[in-house]
Order: structure tokens, then sequence, then C-alpha cells
């Protein structure tokens, strides 16, 4: 429960405008990537692969996957970053001296990496309408597949900034593990086409669920059901947040 | 705020790190509205009374309490009862240092347009006002003790904590500083200081407490304390110095 409005929409305050002063890094960088993968698979050889069982062209079947993908790094980038920069600097005495709940000290700092997360998010998807892509088919799927999936990893962000002891190990999680689970999620192939035996493996990949919500919101072609995506986005989304608080609560690795 | 008598309650606090004793069973209060001295040698237990005060560290037992809010328990409302002006320069190297004080505000449930007047009068008051709008590395080791000063006031604190606030400023900030903490404790409030000069702790406080290797080894009135004697001579001889 919220009891201290102001100071929480304070601390979200602050972790926008984090971000927003060194956009030229947190923002366009991102974008700038998704639009070049947009141009070079999507149109250049897109348009030369036959892709006719997904039911969609290759170009619109990898915009949901690149929006997942940079919608997952940025917002674990954006908590990961300000938290573990708090802690390296001592800065997050700030907040650990201040009348927040610990609910609302990881709600604050969650607001940063949902922001992010949409923002760049939204970008990608605008770019890829200007490259020809359909208007989403969904569009409250997507809002609340890109705010649950950027949920998720904001507080996987915090997860890892309270463990991460230096920088290498603060992007340790996002290269060897998020990473190539995205990868294999499903964001630049269908998964019914994989042999029988990875199809299966992949049901047990959460990133195969995140990657098919947005799939389905934006083009309305899934390899799984909707409900079924929703619901484990939904799932994963509560489990990490309630993990953030009770790491915040017990000061693990904040309160010596 | 509880009408409580007592602006700090600590009674059997004990603190570990792993096998090592930080603090032993310590117990004392202070009044409202006292100036405190909490003296000690370095690795006495000052800092480490202070951060379990102020809810930066945990501990394994005892209760410690701020106007009788449990630190725990109701640690919402003790921490807006409290400034700490910490030892280090730790802030946010992405804010000005009027944001930084303008957000630190907003923590403690202040609206942006209070919050600023306020970061604008106490960045005037210690002769920061020029800088509001630099990041706080540009500023001189003086200038960022200030500003941790005025970030533990932003919130106009019942109980003020100021951890060797005078180390390494030079006179004519030592005397502004002190003018302030004399200032702040006739309106009411209380502080609560340590620090390493004997002659800034006889001059400001009311009440001193000594600790050593973490057991309170001295606590009462100045007067009580030092008896005819200089505080280094009664300091010497409670924490076996030689």
């Amino acid at each position: 429960m919220i009891t201290n409005p102001i100071g929480t929409a304070s601390l979200a305050k602050r972790e926008i405008f984090r971000f927003l002063s060194v956009a030229t890094q947190t923002v366009f960088p991102a974008i700038l990537s998704a639009s070049l993968f947009m141009f070079i698979f999507g149109v250049a050889i897109g348009n030369r692969i036959d892709f006719t069982s997904a039911q969609v062209s290759y170009f619109s079947f990898i915009v949901p996957g690149l929006m997942t993908m940079h919608l997952i790094s940025t917002s674990y980038e954006n908590t990961s970053f300000s938290l573990f920069l708090g802690r390296w600097h001592n800065h997050i005495q700030e907040l650990l001296l201040s009348p927040l709940s610990y609910f609302e000290m990881v709600l604050g700092l969650l607001a940063g990496g949902v922001m992010r997360g949409v923002v760049v998010c939204t970008g990608i998807y605008l770019v890829s309408l200007m490259f020809g892509n359909f208007p989403a088919l969904h569009p409250l799927y997507l809002l609340y597949f890109m705010v649950m999936v950027s949920v998720i990893f904001s507080c996987i962000g915090m997860l890892a900034a309270l463990w991460a002891e230096d920088f290498n190990m603060l992007n340790m999680w996002n290269i060897y593990l998020i990473i190539p689970l995205v990868l294999l999620g499903g964001v630049f192939h269908p998964v019914h086409l994989l042999p029988q035996i990875v199809q299966d493996i992949s049901l047990f990949n959460p990133m195969f669920y995140l990657v098919q919500g947005i799939r389905y919101s934006v083009t309305g072609v899934s390899d799984i059901s909707i409900v079924i995506s929703a619901l484990v986005t939904l799932v994963m989304a509560a489990v990490f947040f309630n993990v953030a608080v009770f790491l915040f609560k017990i000061g693990y690795k904040l309160r010596t | 705020m509880r009408d409580s008598k007592f602006a700090i309650e600590i009674k059997n606090l004990s603190k570990y790190y792993g096998n090592l004793a930080a603090l032993k069973d310590v117990s004392f209060q202070v009044k409202r509205g006292d100036f405190f001295a909490f003296l000690g040698p370095n690795g006495a237990g000052k800092t480490t009374t202070i951060n379990v005060l102020t809810g930066l560290s945990n501990y394994q037992s005892g209760d410690v309490r701020i106007f009788g809010y449990s630190t725990t328990k109701d640690y919402i409302q003790a921490r807006r009862l409290v400034g700490l002006c910490a030892q280090e320069f730790n802030f946010d190297p992405f804010l000005t240092i009027r944001n930084l004080l303008v957000f630190q505000a907003g923590y403690f449930g202040i609206l942006p347009p209070k919050a600023k007047r306020r970061a604008d009068e106490l960045l005037e008051r210690f002769g920061l006002y020029e800088k509001r709008n630099a990041k706080h590395r540009t500023l001189s080791g003086g200038m960022k003790k200030r500003l941790l000063l005025c970030r533990a006031l932003i919130h106009e604190p019942e109980i003020i904590i100021l951890d060797e606030p005078t180390a390494g400023c030079d006179l004519e900030l030592k005397f502004q500083i002190w003018n302030y903490l004399k200032e702040l404790n006739q309106e009411g409030k209380t502080i609560f200081l340590t620090t390493h000069y004997m002659e800034e702790a006889e001059k400001l406080c009311k009440t001193i407490g000594i600790i050593n290797s973490g057991n309170i080894v001295r606590i009462g009135e100045k007067s009580q304390i030092l008896q005819d004697k200089s505080l280094q001579d009664v300091f010497i001889e409670v924490t076996g110095l030689e």
C-alpha cells in the first residue's frame, strides 16, 4: 500500500529524470539498433524469405521480437544500473534514510525501468510503421505486455544490482542468461518450425511466453495461447516484484 | 510525533559483524532537545550506533526508539524525524545540488514548491546558492560538507545526527556549522554529534557519552563528566589511551 505518494512520485520522477537526462545513451541506441535489424533482416533479407507458414511477412514477424528484446534489456539495464550505482556511490542511503516503505522504494525504482522500457519499445514500434509495418492488432494487449514485461525485468535488474559486487557481475545476468533465453524464445524464428524436442524445451523458457504475447498483440499470430502468455507474464511479474520488496525489507546488501 | 521524554532510547543493543561484537549490550537515552556528544576512538562503535539509529544497519538484539517509535517496527515514522549528516560524500552524480535537495525533500512527502523554497533557503544559508545548478563533483570539500548538512536538514527533522561534521573544515566553516547547530538546538531540535575534536564537544554539548570497544564507558551531563578536568583528560582516562 502507498502511504507516502509524494515520496514515491518523487523517487519515480528522479528515476525517469535520470534516464531522460542521458537519452542519447539510454533511449536512442536501442531504437537505432532495432531499426538496423529491421532494415537488414526485415527488409533486405526478409523479402527473400518464404515465410508463408508463419501467416505474416518476416518483417512483421521480427518487429515484435525486437520490441520484446529491447523492452527486456532496457528495463533491466535501467534499474540494475541505477540501484547498483546507488550502492557503489552509497547514495542509496538517501533512499534508505527516507520514510518510504520498502514497497514504495521498489515501486519508485520500478517506474524508471518501466518508463524506459515502454518508451524504447514504443519507439521501435513507431519506426517499424515507417518501414511499412501494420498497426498493432491488439493495442490494449500490447500495453499490458509492455508494462508487465518491463515490470518483470526491472525487478530482475534490482535483484542483479543487489547481488552484484562489481560491474562485471552486474552484466553477467544479461549476457549469459537473459539475452540467450530471449533469442531462444523466438525473437527471430517461429518456434513451431523447430524440431519437436526443441519446441518442447521452449515451453520451459519463460521468455518464450513474453515474446509470444507481444507478437500476438502486434500481429495476431502466436505459437501459444494469448491467455497462457498473459498469465505466465502476470505470475512472473508478481513473483519478482515480491522478491525485490522482500530483499529491500531484509536489507540484503543494503544494510550492514 | 509521540509525546516521548526521550528523543533517542537505546536498550540492550548488541550488534555483531560476523563474530566481531561492534556494540555490546549498549543502553542509553538522549533527552528531547539535548545537545549530545557521542565520543570514542576510531572503531569504538560510534558510526555503527548511528547506522542502527537511522536504519542503515540491522542489529541482533535490543530495542532502538526515536521519540518512542521503534526504528524497525515503526521505521517510517522514526525516519521522518531524523536527519543524518554522514561522514562521507554520497551524492547522486546525475543531479544538480538543488535537484538533489528537492528530490530528497520529496521522499519526505514535501511537495515540489515547498521543497524548492526550502532548498533555496538552505543553499543561501550555507553559501551554496550560486552553485545550485552545479553537480556535486564540481564543489570543494568544504562545500560538499555544507551540502551534506543541507541534505540532512531539508525535511526539518527533529533530531539531527552528525557524524564528524567538521572533520577537514577550515575555521570559518567550523564556526558557521557550530553557530547553526546552536541555533537549531535553541529552536528545540535534538542534536546528536560525534566528533574527534574534544574542544567541539566541550563547547557545544550539554550531555556527553563515551563509547569504547562497543561499550558505553561514561555518560552524563557535561558538568558531571568533567568535574574540573578537561574533556580530553576524561576521554584518555576512560578509554585507556596512553
